[in-house]
């Protein structure tokens, strides 16, 4: 009978890898997505629009591209690579910190995306009557805007979470497929359906990635709900 | 004294105000209809705005000068704001968004404390509540605490009456007159609702297509013939003050002096926040007093003012005449009344009214 619930020790390492890289990537996204939302959300100027493009590629941009420019930028012989490779010996391409960078570049668009419209929901009015009783920009930042807009912050980094879970094409390209290191659920899965009587393991993954997408989207809807509510 | 002047001009899209005056110490009502500008110019006192070309001072110092390029952002004005519909913070208790401006104030600089605050505006009990569980009144006086916490040199209102029923005006208005008179604390209210006006103060500036039509007092305006065309729908009306001479539980006692003795009132109400002396505007309309040309023996009516005309004003088919009796009272006639009375400036008459007519706004 075939096991659909012991996973092999390849199969755990990429589960928990996933769950790594997904949480660090939507960790440091996050900082910048929600001040770039917010500069979205709060300021008028001309070049906006191609502001707005430039951040949004990501999102229509073939992930292998996106990959590919990162291996450009940041590889051994990229254009930033060399420079970290030479003076600080840092390696960057190929290893588990590229795995989170791909992760983070490609979410990035959703994480902005949910931020700005968290923000745009919260009346300016705030904010103006923080400024009348003392307040400066930041401090009325983080004391108003920030704590109103908590339900689609977290409703943004479990979007960047999940969209990380699933993130392949750059990953593979960028990071490689390193069993244990950057072998990620989504690249564990691919391997096991190239290789004939893998389909055991190729199941199990399945299995878990719908699992994972499906709680993280969930939860991304409920707390979406919450913040609507909130703005009465 | 004055406490803020300006000097301003500002455009936006196709408006332009272009304002300068110098405001005092008390309470001054900014009234016009909507569009006129009164918000705008609140905007710029407070900074919310930044004008275009002017001076902007406050107790001499320089909020905005425009020749040296000085501006003052909001933050560091010290100019309290209310709101029209209080912007109470929604994440915060209501201790929370009265003490928000507490931290950006040195403790030997902060004017009034918490509990002052929540006492005079009657809040206490509402201190641990989320501002969606507050009513329209509750909020707004949670807006003007908070505003008061920040330790403001003045204060600005922009239609604190608009969002509440007549009976919450009417609670308002006396924690308004109190925070002038007891905090020595300036305050420019803006309202289309004249009436509302005049019960916190006869101090106005008319506004007009972001221009002053008049700053000054009421029957000043009235004199002017400025406020009648403004006025038509409201409905002009007599202020006048009475001086609180005595409070009881369950009643309180006004009285006002005048060439023919004193006209006493007793009001079945619990009078709180004022004192013995303290002053309150009592309202008169000017069609509930009648003109005699001589004292009347054999009528009913004890209250009767002798006065003389100081201007007959036609107001489409009103006659309105401006008397003064020691203090200005304007009345409303008739045209055939005032051809068969033969009223003309400087005559000689007498005002009678019902004290039921005498109506307190508190």
């Amino acid at each position: 009978m075939t096991n659909y619930i012991e996973f092999t020790s390849t199969e755990w390492d990429a589960i928990s890898l996933s769950l790594q890289v997904a949480f660090w990537s939507a960790l440091l996204c996050l900082p910048i997505a929600i001040f770039t939302g917010w500069f979205l959300a709060r300021r008028e100027f001309k070049a906006k629009f191609l502001l707005e493009g430039f951040i949004n590629l990501p999102l229509v941009l073939p992930p292998v591209a996106t990959g590919f420019i990162l291996l450009l930028l940041l590889g051994r012989n990229g254009l930033i690579g060399q420079f970290l490779n030479d003076l600080l010996g840092i390696k960057i391409a190929f290893s588990y910190y590229a795995a989170v960078i791909a992760s983070m570049i490609v979410a990035f668009p959703l994480t902005v995306r949910s931020m700005r419209l968290s923000i745009e929901m919260i009346d300016p009015a705030y904010e103006e009557a923080a400024k009348t009783l003392g307040a400066d920009r930041l401090q009325s930042f983080f004391r108003i805007t920030l704590p109103l807009a908590l339900p689609g912050i977290i409703s943004g980094f479990i979007l960047a979470f999940a969209r990380s879970l699933g993130e392949f094409g750059a990953t593979i390209i960028f990071a490689g497929n390193i069993a244990g290191e950057t072998q990620t659920l989504p690249l564990a899965l691919y391997s096991a359906i190239q290789v004939p009587g893998q389909e055991t393991t190729a199941f199990r993954l399945l299995i878990i990635a719908i699992l994972f997408s499906f709680v993280a989207m969930a939860g991304s809807e409920l707390l979406a709900k919450k913040l609507h509510h909130r703005k009465h | 004294m004055t406490a803020l002047s300006i000097d301003i001009k500002w455009s936006r899209d196709n408006f332009h105000l272009n304002m300068k005056t110098d405001f005092s110490d008390g309470i001054t009502g900014i009234f016009g209809h909507s569009g006129a500008g009164k918000s705008s110019l609140l905007q710029l006192i407070a900074g919310l705005e930044q004008l275009d070309s002017g001076q902007i001072t406050i107790d001499n110092a320089i909020l905005d000068n425009s020749n040296t390029n000085q501006f003052n952002p909001t933050h560091k004005r010290r100019i309290g704001y209310v709101f029209q519909e209080g912007r109470l913070f929604p994440h915060m208790t209501v201790r929370q968004n009265l003490l928000f401006a507490t931290k950006y104030i040195k403790k030997d600089k902060q004017q009034f404390n918490l509990n002052e605050v929540a006492n005079l505006l009657e809040i206490e009990s509402l201190l641990t509540k989320l501002p969606n569980q507050l009513s329209g009144g509750e909020k707004q006086r949670v807006a003007i605490g908070r505003s008061l916490l920040s330790s403001p040199r003045l204060l600005l209102m922009d239609e604190p009456f608009s969002a509440l029923d007549s009976s919450l005006r009417k609670q308002i208005i006396p924690y308004l007159i109190k925070i002038n008179q007891k905090l020595k604390l300036p305050i420019l209210v803006v309202s289309h609702d004249l009436p509302d006006l005049l019960n916190l103060s006869q101090q106005l500036l008319l506004v007009k297509d972001g221009k002053i039509l008049a700053h000054g007092n009421y029957f000043e305006l009235v004199e002017k013939d400025l406020l009648i065309d403004i006025m038509e729908k409201s409905g002009l009306n007599n202020m006048i003050p009475f001086k609180i001479t005595h409070i009881e539980t369950d009643y309180f006692k006004l009285s006002k002096q005048t060439k023919q003795g004193q006209i006493d009132l007793k009001k079945p109400k619990h009078l709180q926040y004022f004192e013995i002396g303290d002053e309150i505007n009592v309202s008169l309309r000017p069609e509930d007093i009648a003109i005699a040309l001589h004292r009347v023996e054999d009528v009913s009516i004890r209250n009767q003012l002798e006065g003389t005309i100081l201007q007959i004003i036609k107001q489409g088919n009103q006659t309105y005449c401006l008397v003064d009796v020691g203090f200005k009272l304007l009345v409303t006639i008739t045209e055939a009344s005032r051809q068969s009375l033969k009223l003309k400036q400087g005559a000689t008459i007498w005002c009678l009214f019902k004290s039921m007519a005498l109506r307190v706004n508190i």
